[in-house]
């Protein structure tokens, strides 16, 4: 498929370091609607929707933040904390989003994995179904997400 | 094969066309001309060349606008007043300001084009910021994600600051960016020695500058930065302080610190820092040599959560609400000044705190760059 020059143009802001040092799509050679389509097939198969992931993230991000830095523990199974830095972070796509510089990480404890993700993780997965490329620093693997935010005691 | 070349050279010839017309639009059409920038009221007037940024362009005329993003529109710090001729403000400038920013003509600098003659108003305090050059000459690894780097001025230059103020700092082109970026770090040194000055940093992931900082700068590089910049400095009253920091943000207390042990200032001083881990803290040592030195000071590191086996002796809890505890127990709560620096959920947190304890708004102080 014959790519737009907006579309040109989004996946050059998403390879540069001009919103982070490491750009958004890491190592992973596929295009930006390849990652995005892999990503979303992933997320159906979970029975899950982009929206019920952003939200459970969103809602344990604004758990963690009452912890001031320390771990509050959700459920049996489950912690969080949000590590927060100062200044905003924008959206690469082509509208006025800008978010925090914070960063909530979440950890299975019987399992002992974690999986961290930032305010703008939330609004790319939301609005975009973007999960970033793989080795880009902020990549998230959808399937481990869900198994880590959505655990069951 | 003939009708071939001509389809060629009439591409070419119309890709020639439209090169030649964005060069003549660049050179005519963008062409602003001189123009003249007045601040303060005559107090100081510029003749430039229109065209560029109003931020770039001042930055150019070595007047530094606090701005965290180099200019592009994200960070929103860049806020110059403007009386006349800015035009109307801009769909990119209104996330950033309130309604009374917008009634009074504040805009963001790095929007603001120089199509014609402007007349801006800046605090007095800007117009006597400098850029300075220094060198990398010590880095000191503080924790697994905190460190102190110091720079020497060159050419026997000194930087005239108030303890507790910051410093912005240019990360360059480099390996992971296309585009310079100047970030804000508070001064940590001792005021005495103004030849140098020091800055603890917490890395933060994947951030432009701190990955520059952290690993890329060595030891005799030359860093660019300007400064002082920031209000956040001891006020000069006998009123118990109460200061709260977390991580990197003891760096503006410690150069206070040194400050009032150069001036023998011997008023009443509690300093909570809070710290997740006891692998967090640093700057113990030195902190409790502070206690020896200034008459009526005291350090209480607070753990928040220490690692399990940690031999930790010290106070453990949220730091905030050590403070709160402690506060109560003095009976004069609402007479502290607070001097808060550290994360923006830690500062919060801190003034709402302070506030419930009676200390007024005007009275608690910190960094708006946090």
């Amino acid at each position: 498929m014959k790519k737009s020059p907006q579309q040109r143009k989004l996946e050059r802001l998403l390879q540069s370091s001009k919103f982070s040092a490491s750009g958004f799509m890491g190592t992973d050679r596929r295009g930006l609607w390849e990652i995005i389509d892999e990503d979303a097939a992933e997320i159906a198969k979970r029975g899950k929707t982009m929206e019920e992931v952003a939200a459970r993230m969103q809602q344990l991000t604004d758990l963690a933040e009452q912890g001031l830095g320390d771990w509050i523990q959700v459920s049996k199974n489950l912690h969080v904390a949000v590590d927060d830095n100062r200044g905003m972070i924008p959206c690469p796509w082509p509208h006025r989003v800008r978010c925090m510089k914070r960063i909530t990480t979440a950890r299975h404890i019987p399992s002992n994995t974690g999986v961290r993700w930032s305010d703008l993780n939330i609004h790319l997965i939301k609005e975009h179904g973007f999960f970033e490329g793989k080795g880009s620093p902020f990549r998230i693997e959808p399937g481990v997400l869900i198994d880590i935010i959505f655990s069951k005691d | 094969m003939v009708p071939l070349f001509i389809a060629l050279a009439i591409i070419s010839g119309i890709g020639a066309l439209l090169a030649a017309t964005l060069v003549f639009a660049e050179r005519v059409i963008s062409n602003y001309g001189d123009v003249e920038v007045d601040i303060n009221k005559g107090n100081k007037k510029l003749a430039m060349k229109g065209g560029g940024s109003l931020l770039e362009t001042l930055t150019a005329q070595k007047i530094f606008i606090p701005s965290a993003c180099g200019g592009r529109g994200t960070c929103g710090y860049c806020k110059v007043k403007v009386l006349e001729g800015a035009g109307p403000l801009l769909p990119t400038e209104e996330p950033y300001m309130d309604a009374e920013e917008r009634s009074s003509g504040v805009r963001l600098s790095c929007q603001v084009k120089l199509r014609n003659d402007l007349k801006i108003e800046l605090p007095a305090e800007l117009l006597t910021i400098k850029e300075y050059v220094s060198v990398c000459e010590e880095i000191i690894d503080y924790t697994y994600d905190t460190k102190q780097f110091r720079l020497r001025l060159t050419d026997g230059q000194h930087m005239k600051y108030t303890p507790g103020q910051y410093v912005q700092v240019l990360a360059p082109q480099y390996e992971k960016s296309s585009e310079e970026v100047y970030r804000a770090y508070s001064i940590s040194s001792d005021p005495a020695d103004q030849a140098a000055i020091e800055l603890i940093i917490r890395r933060v992931p994947d951030g432009i500058c701190t990955t520059y900082l952290f690993d890329y700068l060595k030891v005799g590089d030359k860093v660019r930065i300007n400064g002082p910049y920031g209000q956040f400095y001891l006020r000069d009253t006998t009123a118990p302080i109460i200061f709260i920091a977390g991580g990197s943000g003891i760096a503006p207390m410690k150069c206070i610190l040194h400050n009032m042990k150069n001036t023998n200032n011997d008023r009443r001083a509690v300093f909570f820092f809070g710290i997740r881990t006891t692998k967090d803290l640093f700057l113990a040592e030195e902190m409790t040599r502070f206690e020896t030195q200034l008459a009526q000071f005291k350090f209480v590191p607070v753990v928040s959560q220490p690692e399990p086996g940690a031999e930790w002796a010290g106070v453990t809890g949220r730091v905030t609400h050590i403070a709160e505890d402690y506060l109560r127990k003095q009976g004069n709560a609402h007479e502290h000044e607070g001097y808060l620096c550290g994360s923006p959920g830690m500062i919060e947190s801190s003034i709402g705190i302070l506030k419930k304890l009676g200390i007024t708004e005007d009275k608690i102080y910190y960094d708006k760059f946090s």
